[in-house]
């Protein structure tokens, strides 16, 4: 944040009397930095019990002894945690656009791109609406659909009210707060996000979205999620949209948790297209996102794709662990960075139950002055018999500024375990340029055409409505870097 | 007794204890052992080890009334025998073997490719008691075979050596590491390629249970030179094979090969590193590695390219077998790559012997042990013909046969 918003904050804050909403907004008012008021205050917010709270109180306590990780290859300056604020400024306080006119026109140009509807456009551009309008109304439809069936799709805080079993049972039982700085951090003070529960054999008939929630343009900038499919149960959750969202959080740090029980399958598609800062790589928003699947049930799986080419920084490393027998985990991502983006993304799987088997394809592209790391790790327990796992990373660079790396961890400790792993680096193939351009294509086209390609791999995992988007996505990623 | 105490009680016989800017450096280095800070947990040169024996260690050094053995049996063909990591001076018109020197050591201080958390170069730079220098002269194509000898138990061992081939030379070189005392031999190989040079190097490791053998070094290949290193690992005792490797010059080449073949509760640590920092150079980095019973090893390595570096091809292959349900493998191939005109790849796999191919040779009349030896040796053949030198793979094979021995 700058210090010119600092200063006018600060004289917002300062002359709150003057402008005489104090009474109605008095509770409202945000507070910046992180102490046990904040969270007391987020709590009461939310309205939560007491356990609740003292479980907030606890991770808040793990996160002050801890430091960030430093392992990635990222850098970036120091996080001010106390210069953040962690409950989102209610409606009103913020400047929002009154109408399109008022949003910044590359982005308008970007959504019509992409082909997003107009409600949609204002909705993620952040203009107040004031009109029912229709997505509203499909919510409903659908809950009752999904009511029917016993799903329960809700926000995680009517979740906390609704379902205080489950939430006991499962909260922060695959990513525990104490697992690292950022996860302590989101325990501590998330705000929204969403919670699944999938009854037992129920297959969920629809791809459930943060689209289809009531106030998923709030979703705060600390996201938890958690869903949980019962045995022999499916779902399919997309995350996250594919426009650029008009964010002016510097600091995000969501946790997904996903458990899966005996024959049940989740699959989770993102596609993550943040503000990635501006061509001189000032601004941006800092990822830092945990998130992690438990096979806990006999011949379960879970899936992870994701589209990342937004974000100034990215820090993701979605995992599986691979605890019941003939348990899957799955892993796509392409990775996009261009102008000053940095990514360093990957997963990590941990094959524990006997006949597991993992997956990795991992397709990263840096463009510009951008670094793109993959990171993964995968090993074999001990008990891990006949586990198996194939990874493949590839990248591409495109221009002689940026920097494309592979780190993965290969650690075995089964020996009927058979684990491979490959990798390549190169840059786009002269001679498949050289066709696309003879054939018409204009050399942004072809690179363009050959990117989607190497990524086809990965774009195909993704539900179809996603995949079409997210390739155009990836073709806008590469405007204005080609040639 | 600690590091501080270690170093000032036997200051007497540690090299270049006198010049001061070396022993500016050494307190550095004391500081970073001193520290509690001393990151263990993240530093992956220290995976699976203890690092407190070699921290507290009990110094002790002798100069061997043994002399060491220069032959020169035939034109060309030396023979060096080193005895507690000493040699002595010999020079005629093709090779030159003095001692090292404090620019020796100060050059290499300087470097930066080798990471400060190197805690076992760092303990190296400290307590160095001995080494020597080999110089190959312009335009000569030399053949050396060095056995090292350790004279007593419970030596400690810090031993640098340098080898510079000059302009248009050619280097084979063999070195055999066979003691079957309880001794920690510690050794930094500093190697310099100029010019059109080239160097063979074979590294023969067989030390009894007891012997700890840490062994790093540091090679830079100028402009059409060419580094090929072949690591043999059939000890007993813990070996660390640190290898780093800088292409400094247009079309030069590096490489970095090893074997190695563990039993019963050995350790070994193995890593590559190549720094590509000119354009059109070749690296090439392959360890196979096969272990028994409650063996573990690490493999790391390292390719990076430079944003100058175009036209590069780096590769990389790590294969393991695990025989036992005890032993653990772990493997990180890294790649890191700036420039965009690249051929890099890697592969890596751990895994057990293919069962199919088990079954295939069992059908036709092999007991699963015949089968099993069988598989093994096919899985390193290709590394073992590519040995040139005959009495090298006579060697080896024996080594191996004796390795399969205990293959159940």
């Amino acid at each position: 944040m700058n210090s010119e918003t600092l200063n006018t904050l600060n004289s917002y804050s300062k002359n709150k009397y003057k402008y005489g909403f104090v009474t109605e907004i008095d509770d409202e008012k945000p507070r910046k930095g992180l102490n046990e008021d904040t969270i007391k205050f987020i709590s009461q917010k939310k309205n939560e019990p007491q356990w609740m709270l003292d479980w907030r109180l606890k991770a808040y306590s793990k996160w002050k002894k801890m430091k960030e990780p430093k392992w990635a290859n990222l850098s970036f300056p120091e996080i001010d945690y106390q210069d953040i604020y962690y409950y989102s400024a209610p409606k009103g306080f913020e400047k929002k656009p009154k109408d399109l006119s008022e949003v910044d026109p590359k982005l308008i140009e970007t959504y019509n791109k992409l082909g997003i509807p107009l409600e949609e456009q204002k909705v993620l551009a952040g203009v107040a609406v004031d009109v029912v309008f229709d997505s509203v109304s499909v919510a409903t439809t659908y809950k009752g659909e999904l009511e029917k069936l016993g799903i329960i799709f809700c926000s995680i805080g009517e979740a906390i009210q609704k379902h205080p079993d489950l939430i006991k049972k499962y909260l922060g039982s695959v990513i525990p707060p104490g697992d690292h700085s950022f996860s302590a951090l989101n325990s501590a003070v998330f705000t929204d996000g969403s919670f699944v529960y999938i009854p037992e054999g129920v297959k969920c008939p629809m791809e459930l979205s943060t689209y289809f929630r009531i106030n998923a343009e709030n979703t705060g900038q600390f996201e938890r999620t958690l869903i949980i499919a019962d045995k022999g149960s499916y779902v399919s959750y997309l995350e996250g949209c594919t426009a650029p969202k008009r964010d002016d959080n510097q600091l995000h740090a969501a946790n997904v948790e996903l458990i899966a029980l005996e024959d049940a399958e989740i699959k989770y598609s993102t596609v993550q297209n943040w503000y990635p800062g501006d061509e001189d790589g000032k601004g941006g928003i800092y990822n830092f996102v945990t998130k992690r699947g438990l096979c806990a049930g006999k011949n379960s799986k879970i899936s992870w794709t994701q589209v990342e080419t937004g974000s100034a920084i990215t820090w993701k490393y979605p995992s599986c662990i691979l605890k019941g027998d003939n348990s899957i985990g799955e892993f796509y991502s392409v990775a996009i960075t261009n102008n000053f983006q940095q990514a360093d993304t990957g997963t990590k799987m941990t094959h524990i139950g006997k006949n597991t088997k993992s997956k990795i394809i991992s397709k990263g592209i840096s463009l510009g002055k951008s670094q793109n790391t993959y990171r993964g790790e995968v090993s074999f327990l001990r008990k891990a018999n006949k586990a198996r796992n194939y990874t493949q990373c590839d990248s591409l660079l495109v221009g002689n500024q940026c920097g494309a790396h592979t780190v993965p961890y290969i650690d075995s400790k089964n020996n009927t375990a058979v684990i491979e792993h490959e990798a390549s680096t190169s840059k786009i193939n002269e001679d498949q340029l050289y066709y696309c351009r003879q054939r018409g294509l204009s050399h942004e086209e072809a690179v363009s055409l050959i990117v989607n390609g190497f990524c086809k791999q990965v774009l195909q995992e993704l539900p179809m409505e996603f995949a079409v988007e997210a390739q155009k996505l990836v073709s806008i990623s590469l405007e204005g870097s080609v040639g | 007794m600690n590091i501080q105490d270690n170093y000032i009680k036997n200051k007497k016989n540690i090299f270049f204890s006198e010049n001061k800017d070396i022993q500016t450096h050494r307190e550095k280095l004391i500081n970073i052992f001193d520290n509690d800070r001393l990151d263990k947990k993240n530093n992956e040169s220290l995976k699976n080890i203890n690092l407190k024996n070699f921290i507290d260690f009990k110094y002790k050094y002798l100069i061997s009334e043994e002399t060491s053995v220069i032959n020169n049996n035939q034109e060309n063909s030396y023979s060096i025998v080193s005895v507690n990591g000493q040699c002595s001076s010999f020079k005629d018109d093709k090779i030159e073997i003095t001692k090292i020197l404090d620019e020796d050591y100060n050059d290499f201080s300087k470097n930066d490719t080798i990471e400060n958390d190197d805690h076992f170069v760092n303990l190296n730079s400290l307590f160095l008691n001995s080494g020597f220098k080999i110089v190959i002269k312009k335009n000569n194509n030399i053949k050396i075979k060095i056995s090292n000898i350790i004279t007593d138990d419970d030596l400690t061992i810090f031993q640098k050596n340098n080898y510079i081939c000059e302009e248009g030379s050619s280097l084979n070189l063999i070195e055999e590491y066979e003691n079957k005392n309880n001794s920690t031999s510690n050794i930094l190989n500093v190697i310099k390629l100029e010019k059109d040079s080239q160097l063979n190097h074979f590294l023969i490791q067989d030390n009894s249970p007891n012997h700890n053998l840490i062994i790093t070094s540091h090679s830079s290949c100028k402009k059409d030179s060419t580094y090929t290193q072949k690591v043999y690992n059939f000890s007993e005792g813990y070996v660390r094979n640190f290898h780093y490797s800088e292409l400094l010059e247009a079309n030069s080449e590096a490489d970095l090969q090893g074997i190695f073949f563990l039993k019963d509760n050995n350790l070994s640590n193995n890593k590559t590193f190549v720094k590509h920092l000119a354009e059109d150079c070749k690296s090439n980095q392959v360890y196979k590695g096969i272990l028994n019973d409650s063996s573990k090893a690490t493999y790391f390595s390292n390719t990076h390219v430079d944003q100058v570096a175009q036209k590069t091809e780096g590769y990389q292959l790590s294969k393991g077998i695990l025989l036992s349900d005890n032993s653990s493998y772990f493997s990180k191939p890294e790649l890191k790559i700036y420039a965009d005109d690249v051929k890099c790849s890697h592969g890596s796999t751990i895994g057990p012997i293919d069962e199919n191919a088990i079954f295939y040779l069992r059908s036709r009349g092999m007991s699963k042990t015949a089968a099993t030896k069988i598989l093994i040796s096919s899985f390193i053949n290709e590394e073992l013909n590519s040995i040139d030198n005959e009495q090298m793979s006579e060697i080896i094979q024996k080594k191996l046969v004796r390795y399969l021995s205990k293959v159940k």
